[in-house]
């Protein structure tokens, strides 16, 4: 049972066209549980809810099948570029 | 109906739970689960949903309705408060007693025609699933989120504490 990293992945690919993605398998490899980060144009203007909803309608056919999908950083790309700067500095 | 299901179950665990003399228990189950309205022995009394005594016969998505009405900060989770039984649930709570709010809790573990029937009525795919002033707020992360940048502190002053 489970989904495995790449069609997580390239759900999102293809679906969200993120600038930054990164699937973690947080289940210890039987597909259940994901980490997942993201910046994408698509959740320009949009809370952080809508930005959810929108991972986890990118993933509906999959999250029949994971048990726990924790979203971590649904960003856009400029706050990406930003978040990745200050942590540069810090 | 829903209530009727509801209690149904709690019946069956209760006759296989006593074996022995299992007319009597059944009978003590009788007594328990129709005697008072809506109560659910699973849930610690503290995080109890306010019930009203018709409410018995309401359909899933009214309970829903009039759950987050009736609770300022309403948290559909896997467990109950005092023993949360998955990781995220239990984060959910801590930040919520964090921040000291009264919340009332339904364990959708114990009841799954409300754990499908929040998943459509919520659009959310997993749990927990939180509600302050009837507003869906989200998962685990997305409350995470809000308590780390203070916005969960502003959500949650129109809350009355005890």
């Amino acid at each position: 049972m489970g989904v495995s990293k790449k069609v997580v992945e390239a759900a999102l690919q293809s679906k969200l066209n993120p600038t930054f993605l990164s699937v973690l398998d947080t289940s210890g490899g039987c597909g259940a549980s994901f980490m997942v980060e993201i910046a994408s144009a698509a959740f320009e203007g949009k809370r952080l809810l809508e930005r959810h909803r929108l991972v986890n309608a990118a993933l509906a056919d999959e999250m029949k099948e994971i048990h726990a999908l924790s979203v971590t950083k649904a960003l856009t790309p400029q706050q990406w570029q930003e978040q990745a700067q200050t942590s540069k500095t810090s | 109906m829903q209530s009727a299901s509801r209690t149904l179950t709690a019946l069956f665990r209760g006759s296989t739970r006593h074996n022995s003399g299992a007319r009597a228990s059944l009978q003590q189950f009788y007594s328990r689960n129709f005697s008072t309205s809506g109560e659910e022995f699973d849930s610690h009394s503290d995080f109890k949903p306010v019930h009203k005594p018709d409410q018995d016969v309401l359909s899933v998505k009214e309970q829903i309705d009039a759950d987050i009405k009736a609770n300022p900060v309403m948290l559909y989770m896997k467990g109950v408060p005092g023993a949360p039984q998955c990781g995220f649930s239990a984060m959910a709570t801590q930040i919520l007693q964090i921040h000291g709010v009264p919340f009332a809790a339904r364990n959708i573990l114990e009841d799954q025609e409300l754990r499908q029937a929040m998943k459509t009525y919520s659009n959310w795919p997993t749990f927990p699933q939180l509600y302050i002033n009837g507003e869906f707020i989200g998962g685990c992360d997305i409350l995470k989120k809000l308590h780390e940048s203070g916005e969960l502190k502003e959500m949650l002053k129109s809350v009355p504490r005890n």
